[in-house]
């Protein structure tokens, strides 16, 4: 794979698990 | 008769989430970057999720909380209640049952062959197979395209749609709670931790033939997210990046809305919406993109693999890993879990395919739901007979490509202008942030009057000119890409549309007697 393949694949997957993590952990705080 | 309710937070998003997730998560993302430019596919990808899946997202949740608010839930009465003085607005809405209910007839189907699939991967039947013709042939004799030393009749294949059409029965009529919530809460968890189990055991393959080093994992996710720049700037990848992410999300079938419609007026839907989507993302994304196809490189090649996924992308999934999986060690294991995490897949999208027409029974002919449940099982399971039984003829795809795709985008259409345009952005606007536990940037208020109808109207343009014409008119064949119909298929395919027709009319003709019963009551629409 080239340089810009794991670059593109790594910042995919960080911008993907940062969303799903702030968006789970707030709605698991927030009431229901 | 009180309405059911989620009973939390974590189990709505849980259930929308499981009803995005699904087949094509695993199996036609990673086909569609690997066809699209690589890695530079992920450009128009996250753009369409910003510009038409999220917006779409928000505008489900919103309108099936409201019309949940008014005791509907399901379409018709939800477009009824955003412009109550349009008499044929609820006929638009019937699609919302519809396309539910005629991509459950086969998707159950298919389904099955994941349940049956997971058995023979943990029993070895299949451990024999040690040539791509060899699993193709138990893939044929099971589906009963074929007689061989595999199978003989289609009855183990029936067997296990039997099992598979009961048990998504069963969960719709347990209820929202005790069937729904609790299957997708625990269906998800086992799908994820299988799904992180295969990634890791894919990883770990290397290179298997190290006198092979161009067939490797690192190649696999090579051909999967090395950009190729130039597809860029064709219409083409940009089409498919936008279709990919309106069909994973789940959007502008309708299960949303109905889902939705058991939220109270209070509850959150722009921070709940957000979560649903981004779970789907990494399943597709993480997950899927990590699965099959570097598994597939590793063993086949790139050429290869690529040539399985242009024969469609369930080669991949039920030729190709068999295949392979035949060659690693505990591989009925892992066989298993890849099998069981797509039938866990399957069976969290299907039970929402089936709640909508539950629903409308409920609400607008007062049926108990063991009733409803009943009907619509009686129904379905009538209309699921030509799928299985004439499978091979264009029934399944033909069905895939009207209620599965084509009505989808025609859906999508119709609610964003209606949420945006008729009920007014500005009410529209307020309703999304009831209870909302974020605030959605302003810049949304654009993109969903404007951008996103924009969108929608351009891929549909697209599909019709040139999907949807030359299959209705029999030019090409749905779900390939320019095979004419053959001739033995002609009648096929006009008795799977006859049957869709007849379905939406006796759909429409329902709506039509509830609401003129409502009007002679003299009661409120």
């Amino acid at each position: 794979m080239t340089t810009s393949g794991w670059v593109f694949m790594i910042a995919s997957w960080l911008v993907i698990l940062a969303l799903f993590g702030y968006c789970f952990v707030r709605s698991l705080r927030e009431k229901d | 008769m009180a309405r059911e309710r989620w009973g939390s937070r974590l189990g709505v998003i849980l259930a929308v989430a499981g009803s995005a997730i699904g087949l094509g998560n695993f199996l036609r993302f990673p086909g569609q970057a690997m066809r699209n430019g690589g890695g530079a596919f992920m450009i128009p990808y996250f753009v369409s999720l910003v510009l038409l899946g999220l917006p779409l997202m928000w505008i489900e949740w919103t309108v099936g909380r409201l019309g949940g608010g008014f005791g509907h839930s399901t379409a018709p009465g939800m477009f009824h209640t955003l412009w109550n003085k349009n008499r044929f607005i609820k006929y638009f809405g019937v699609i919302g049952i519809f396309g539910p209910v005629a991509i459950f007839i086969y998707y159950t189907y298919i389904e099955s062959w994941l349940l049956g699939y997971s058995y023979f991967a943990i029993t070895g039947k299949y451990a024999a197979c040690t040539t791509e013709a060899s699993v193709k042939a138990f893939l044929n004799g099971y589906r009963g395209l074929a007689q061989n030393e595999y199978f003989s009749s289609l009855l183990t294949a029936y067997v296990f749609f039997l099992i598979t059409f009961a048990a998504n029965v069963a969960v719709v009529c347990a209820g929202i709670q005790k069937g729904i919530e609790r299957v997708c809460k625990y269906g998800l968890a086992m799908l994820f931790l299988f799904g992180a189990v295969l990634v890791v055991r894919v990883f770990l393959l290397g290179t298997p033939d190290p006198a092979l080093p161009d067939r490797s994992v690192e190649q696999g996710l090579g051909s999967l997210w090395n950009p190729r720049w130039s597809e860029l700037g064709s219409a083409r990848v940009w089409l498919a990046a936008a279709g990919q992410i309106f069909f994973t999300l789940s959007v502008g079938i309708g299960v949303i809305l109905t889902y939705a419609s058991y939220l109270t007026p209070k509850d959150d839907v722009a921070l709940s919406g957000l979560t649903a989507a981004s779970a789907n993302e990494v399943a597709e994304v993480i997950l899927g993109g990590s699965i099959v196809i570097p598994a597939a490189v590793a063993f086949f090649g790139v050429a290869a693999t690529k040539e399985i996924a242009t024969r469609g992308t369930f080669d991949l999934g039920a030729v190709a890993m068999p295949l392979l999986l035949n060659k690693i060690p505990l591989g009925g294991v892992f066989g298993f879990m890849w099998f069981a995490l797509l039938f866990l897949a399957g069976v969290t999208s299907s039970i929402s395919l089936a709640q909508p027409a539950v629903a409308f029974l409920e609400d607008e002919f007062n049926f108990s739901r063991r009733k409803s449940a009943a009907v619509f099982a009686v129904v379905t399971f009538v209309l699921c007979q030509p799928v299985i039984f004439f499978l091979g003829h264009g029934v399944l795809d033909e069905l895939d490509f009207w209620a599965g795709n084509f009505f989808l985008v025609v859906f999508a259409t119709i609610e964003t202008i209606l949420f945006g345009w008729v009920f007014g952005i500005d009410k529209a606007w307020t309703e999304l942030h009831v209870g909302s536990d974020i605030t959605i940037p302003r810049v949304y208020r654009f993109i969903i009057k404007y951008v996103t109808p924009l969108f929608l109207l351009i891929i549909l343009g697209a599909w019709v000119t040139q999907e949807a014409l030359p299959v209705l008119l029999m030019r090409k064949m749905a779900g390939t890409e320019n095979e004419p119909v053959p001739a033995t298929d002609i009648w096929y395919v006009r008795g799977t549309r006859a049957v869709l027709v007849l379905l939406f009319a006796v759909l429409a003709f329902a709506v039509w007697r509830v609401w003129r019963r409502r009007r002679l009551r003299g009661g409120t629409p």
